[in-house]
Formats: C-alpha cells, sequence, structure tokens
C-alpha cells in the first residue's frame, strides 16, 4: 500500500503498541482490519480533505491518526483542512489544543506519472507554519522518523516519501531503526572542499557524486537535513562557514526547498560572507514534471550535474 | 456484487430502443477497436513501451461508445487516468494517442502528458489524474455553451469512487441550480481501486446520490450499449432544450484489473463474480444483437480485422516516432499572447 513496504511494518508496529494509533487511507490491507479492528484501520471514501479534517478532530480528542495521501500531489486538495486548520489550532488556542497526527505519502520516483502526480512540493509546505515536513533520504531514516512523528506530541507532521528510497532500502536496518529526533541533520561524509546539502531522493545521487569526487582528491561535506522543519540550521551552518561554498540538491524546484533553507541560512552571522556568492544549485527546472523518460531526465538531480556544481565552486576562475 | 442491475422502484425504466441515427454496427467497430487497443497496450506496457501506468477500460467499453455516438463534434468532454475509451470512442486519431502512451514527440500532448490527455481537434479538453477533479471543470464548459449559446453539451466521464470527494456534490448542486447543459456520466464498475465500493458507501446506488441533489437520473446497463446510448441521447436532448443536466449511472465491470504498471497487477476479484460479468461481456452482447438483427458474421468479422490492422499501423507508428527533443520539457508552460 505504502511505496516504502518496511513503513508499513513499522506502521504496524506502531498500530500495535499504541491503540490511540489510527489509521485512514482508501486502501487499507485486510490484514490490519483483521488484527486491529475497523475502527483503528478505516477504508475511507476517495475525500482526502474529509479525511485529513476527521484526522484532525480525533488528534484533539485523543487518538493519534495517520492518514496515508498516496501521492504528494494530494496533499493539494486538503490545503484548507491542514493549513487553515491542523497548522493552526495549537497557536490559535493558546496551546489549549493539540492536533499530533501524521500525513504520509509519495513524493517522484521515475514513475511516469506526469505533470499531475510527480511532485516534491514540501516546499509549499515549508511556508505553512504549524506543519512540520520531514523528507528523509533513507529508507532506515524513514522508519525513524516515522515512529518519531507517530510518538511526540507536538502537531501535524508530513512525512514525503520518495518511491526510489526503496530500491536501496537495508530492510533490517529500517526495521531495527529507533526513533530519531526531527531537526538533526545527518553527516554522510565529511570534508572541506564543499558542503553538499541533499535532499530526500537526491540524496542518494549526492551520495555517488560525493564518492566519484573523493576518488578525485575532492572531500565534500554531505548532509542530510533529513526533517525541513525543523531544520537542522546549526550543523549545515557550521559546514558551510567551514567549507566556504554550498551545492543545494533537491530532485524538487529550487524555488520550493533549496530557496527557503538557502535564506534561513543566510541568516546566520557571517555566513553570507564565508560563501561570498560561492553557492550552486542541482534542481529540478520550474515546470510541471513532464512523462516521457527523455524529457524527464533533465529533472533528477543526476551524480554528474551534482559533480559539475561541485566543480565549479572549487575551480578557482 | 450484483451481477445484474437490481431493480430500483423510485425510478421509471429508461427507453431501451435504439435512436434514430444510432449505427450499431459503427458502434460495434469502435468497440472492437477499443478492446483490441486495450489488449495490446497492456501487452506494450509489460514489454515497457508504454511509459506510466495504464489503466484498462476492458469491459467498459458500451459506456464511451454508446455515451459518445449521442454527440456531436461542437460537444465537450471531460476523461480521466481510463481514459483510452473515451478518446477512442470520441475519435481521437489512434496514432497520436499512441505515441503518447510510448512518450514520443508525435503524440497528442508531445509526451508530456502519458495517459492524461488532451486533444482540442475532439473537443476533449482534460483527462484527469485527479479523482472527481474534472467534474467541475466540465461543468465550465457547460457554461460557456450556456452563455454564447451555442447549444453544444458537456459531458464528464467518472468512477463511482469520484462521489466520494466533495467536489463533486457541490458541482451537481452548482449545475442543478444553474441549469447548465452538462451530462455526468458515472461508470460504476463496484470497485475503487482495491476497495469495493459498498466497503465506503452508504449507498452502492449512486443515481440515488444525484437524485438528492434533484438532478434527472438515468440508471442503465452498462454493459448494453443501446440502453447507454438511449439514455445518452435523452440527456443530450435535455441539455440541449435548456433543461439542465443529468446524471448517467452506467453498471458495468472492469473484466482485468484497477491498473498495471510493468508487470501486470496480481489484483484478485472474486472468480463468480469476474465469470457473471464475462458472460455479460458489452462486445458479446453487441454482437449477438447485430447477428441476431440479420447483420452477417462476416461483416463483424471484418471489423475485428480492420481493428487489428488499425492497432498494429498505431503501435509501429509510435515506435518509429522519434523521442522529444529535451529543450520540450520547457516549452509551454505560459501561452503565447495571441
Ligand atoms: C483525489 C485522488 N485520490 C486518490 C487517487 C488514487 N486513485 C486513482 S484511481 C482510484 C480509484 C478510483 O475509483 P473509481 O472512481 O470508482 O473509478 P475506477 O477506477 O473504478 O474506474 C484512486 C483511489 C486519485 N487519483 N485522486
Amino acid at each position: 500500500m505504502n511505496e516504502l513496504a518496511v513503513l508499513d511494518l513499522i506502521l504496524e508496529q506502531e498500530l500495535d503498541r499504541n491503540p490511540d494509533v489510527v489509521f485512514l487511507a482508501t486502501s487499507t490491507p485486510p490484514s490490519w482490519r483483521a488484527r486491529f479492528g475497523a475502527g483503528r484501520v478505516r477504508t475511507c471514501p476517495i475525500s482526502e480533505p474529509a479525511m485529513v479534517g476527521a484526522a484532525l478532530g480525533a488528534a484533539m480528542t485523543g487518538l493519534r491518526p495517520v492518514v496515508d495521501l498516496n501521492r504528494a500531489s494530494f496533499a493539494f486538495l486538503v490545503m484548507d483542512q491542514l493549513v487553515n486548520h491542523a497548522a493552526r489550532i495549537h497557536y490559535l488556542s493558546d496551546g489549549a489544543y493539540r492536533a499530533p497526527m501524521v500525513l504520509t505519502s509519495a513524493t517522484r520516483g521515475p514513475q511516469q506519472l506526469g505533470p499531475q502526480n510527480e511532485q516534491c512540493p514540501y516546499g509549499v509546505f515549508m511556508q505553512t507554519p504549524g506543519v512540520r515536513v520531514a523528507v528523509p533520504g533513507s529508507a532506515t531514516d524513514a522508519c525513524a522518523l516515522l515512529r518519531t512523528a507517530l510518538r511526540d506530541e507536538q502537531g501535524p507532521v508530513l512525512l514525503f516519501i520518495a518511491p526510489g528510497l526503496a530500491d536501496h532500502c537495508d530492510l533490517r536496518a529500517a526495521l531495527a531503526a529507533e526513533p530519531q529526533p526531527f531537526g538533526v541533520a545527518r553527516r554522510i561524509r565529511g570534508g572541506d572542499a564543499a558542503t553538499v546539502l541533499a535532499i530526500g531522493s537526491a540524496v542518494r545521487a549526492a551520495e555517488q557524486a560525493a564518492a566519484d569526487l573523493a576518488a578525485e582528491g575532492v572531500l565534500v561535506d554531505l548532509l542530510d537535513p533529513r526533517t525541513l522543519v525543523p531544520f537542522d540550521t546549526a550543523a549545515v551552518a557550521e559546514s558551510v562557514l567551514r567549507t566556504g561554498r554550498l551545492v543545494l540538491v533537491d530532485d524538487g524546484p529550487r524555488s520550493g526547498a533549496p530557496a527557503q533553507i538557502l535564506s534561513g541560512l543566510l541568516d546566520v552571522p557571517g555566513l553570507a560572507e564565508a560563501l561570498g556568492g560561492r553557492i550552486a544549485h542541482v534542481s529540478a527546472p520550474e515546470v510541471p514534471i513532464p512523462s516521457s523518460p527523455v524529457l524527464e531526465a533533465q529533472f533528477w538531480a543526476t551524480p554528474e550535474r551534482v559533480v559539475a556544481a561541485v566543480r565549479r565552486l572549487t575551480t578557482p576562475s | 456484487m450484483a451481477s445484474a442491475l437490481p431493480a430500483d422502484p423510485a425510478l421509471p425504466p429508461v427507453d431501451a430502443r435504439p435512436v434514430d441515427g444510432f449505427d450499431p454496427v459503427a458502434a460495434y467497430r469502435t468497440m472492437v477497436l477499443i478492446r483490441t487497443y486495450e489488449e495490446r497496450i497492456l501487452q506494450a506496457r509489460t514489454e515497457r513501451e508504454v511509459i506510466g501506468p495504464v489503466h484498462p477500460y476492458i469491459g467498459q467499453e458500451a459506456v464511451a461508445v454508446g455515451v459518445c455516438a449521442a454527440l456531436e463534434p461542437r460537444d465537450h468532454l471531460v476523461s480521466h487516468y481510463r481514459g483510452h475509451g473515451h478518446a477512442l470512442a470520441r475519435g481521437v486519431d489512434p496514432d497520436a494517442l499512441t505515441a503518447e502512451l510510448f512518450g514520443r514527440a508525435d503524440g497528442l500532448c508531445g509526451g508530456k502528458a502519458a495517459a492524461l490527455v488532451s486533444d482540442p481537434a475532439t473537443h476533449l479538453l482534460l483527462s484527469s489524474g485527479i479523482v472527481g477533479a474534472g467534474i467541475p471543470v466540465a461543468a465550465g464548459a457547460a457554461m460557456t455553451s450556456q452563455v454564447k449559446g451555442d447549444g453544444a453539451v458537456a459531458v464528464v466521464f467518472f468512477g463511482e469512487g469520484a462521489l466520494g470527494a466533495g467536489v463533486v456534490h457541490e458541482t451537481l448542486t452548482l449545475a442543478v441550480v444553474q441549469r447548465l447543459p452538462l451530462i455526468l456520466v458515472c461508470e460504476n464498475n463496484g470497485y475503487q481501486g482495491a476497495t469495493r465500493t459498498e466497503e465506503v458507501y452508504p449507498e452502492t446506488s449512486v443515481a440515488r446520490i444525484a437524485e438528492a441533489h434533484r438532478m434527472p437520473v438515468h440508471r442503465v446497463d452498462g454493459n448494453d450499449t443501446l440502453a447507454v446510448h438511449a439514455a445518452a441521447t435523452a440527456a443530450v436532448a435535455a441539455a440541449r432544450a435548456g433543461q439542465g443536466p443529468s446524471f448517467i449511472e452506467a453498471s458495468t465491470y472492469l473484466t482485468r484489473f484497477h491498473l498495471q504498471f510493468d508487470r501486470p497487477s496480481g489484483e484478485h476479484r472474486p472468480a463468480e463474480e469476474r465469470a457473471d460479468w464475462l458472460a455479460r461481456d458489452p462486445l458479446g452482447r453487441l454482437r449477438q444483437h447485430l447477428l441476431a438483427a440479420g447483420t452477417a458474421p462476416a461483416v463483424l468479422d471484418a471489423l475485428d480485422t480492420d481493428a487489428e490492422q488499425r492497432v498494429d499501423a498505431a503501435i509501429t507508428f509510435a515506435r518509429t516516432s522519434p523521442w522529444p527533443a529535451p529543450e520540450a520539457a520547457l516549452t509551454n508552460l505560459w501561452a503565447a499572447t495571441p
């Protein structure tokens, strides 16, 4: 049911662990309904706003709902319930109510779903205060963050999963993943030549690029923020102040997460000076994602594009 | 799941006699084309020539063909992800459609859309990948006809799953009150992906839902081309006469599965249910009707052969069409100033 099957195993464990966890989706595993009952595992009509609004009411009154939105593009259908209501309730009730709920959805994979259904819209949700946004770069982190999302109380969590994470899934590690606090970046490789910050499905390409560069003796600091809200500004700023170079890598558009991350970093004292304009982006063009694979080929943050971006910043002109 | 249409005493029976101007042989030709096409597209998906998911229409052909035969070229159409049948019934060029499904430069939408095609030549506005979302768009096309007084109608096809979406109910209200020349064609196949509709709806006669919105309803056997056509003709006539929208509930069945990616879906349906529906296959039924009415079997056999040749030609066209130029990905985000 989920693009990343291992998340279903985690969710099943969490359903088992906490009787307040309820699951809402248009399609649910019969084995879960048999095991946890139709009260906690709810097959719903194709009514995403109803599911998310109901999840909010349930969360406010003591349940821990998880809604599987299926594709990230369906998150646009639920903007009112999610943004105007779920993301606002704790604030507007001056802390009286909480909305601990989780929304999962799949972003882009090379699935040729085309302009409507292949999207990385997490940048949009970074602009809506009151939701936390997790975009893990590995299956293991996806599992860890799902556990955290289900266990903490702070408010709505959006968990965006790249279908490609399934291709490189270390099942054993993923299943064993302990909850991981939000807002802690993962350093995948250390180096001083440049900071490479990669998001979601682009992490894999950046890892390959970093390995290729390392073979030439260029060592980059490769970071995966794992969550965009909250964002680990301290870790990324430390790296950028040290390297003086930043490459932002994402399979979504530059105007989304990368632009917002960069503007946040530029507020860190001394960081703009340290960078001195040595900033590069590897991201999708600012158009919808076309279906044809030859058109879509340009919409991926490939290792080659990341290597080229690092070279551009590290080669003296 | 009922294999026959359940009786509904609240509604008068629809007059299923063929309407003047309806050519059942032509309908058979189109239905065979759609069936042959769909079979080949599923195979081409397995061979990874088709890109993206394929949502087959096999088993539901009578709905698209019965409805489209009641339309004129000026009318507008909105379809969805399961739209090859609607497109072919509407007269979309099979070559361009196939090239689109193959992601090629000669595709209907230049390789950008895959199955979610648009085609101004046949007034196919949109094939939305978002369940229910096309219905208000069709209402807008009906609004244009109302304002311009051009006598055109708008038709939208959707599955019964779309009735879960709030926007569909909102549009029903708007369309009835504004008397839009809109025809809503609900292909009720009993399933919403892997979920059976009875699990998620309090009322599986979606006709009743439409009635609650005060929308006139035709309930038809969606595997009977003539019955579908009769209902569509009545709905189109009412819309053209300024009487407003109608809702057609066509009961039908997908005899394969919901969707295929690389491999055929492993989805299971109760064997008895599937056998019941296969026995009522729309193609076989129309063929029986034609033979009983005196059509020579050779005429129909020739149409089967024609369909195969047409589909072969479309596949060859798509295979030999070039890939789009990479720069094409960045074109047409904005329309040029006329
Ligand atoms: C808003 C939205 N939610 C979920 C989906 C995923 N989805 C695609 S088809 C489908 C089932 C639709 O069933 P129905 O409307 O009955 O049409 P059928 O596929 O049976 O023709 C679902 C849930 C979607 N495309 N859009």
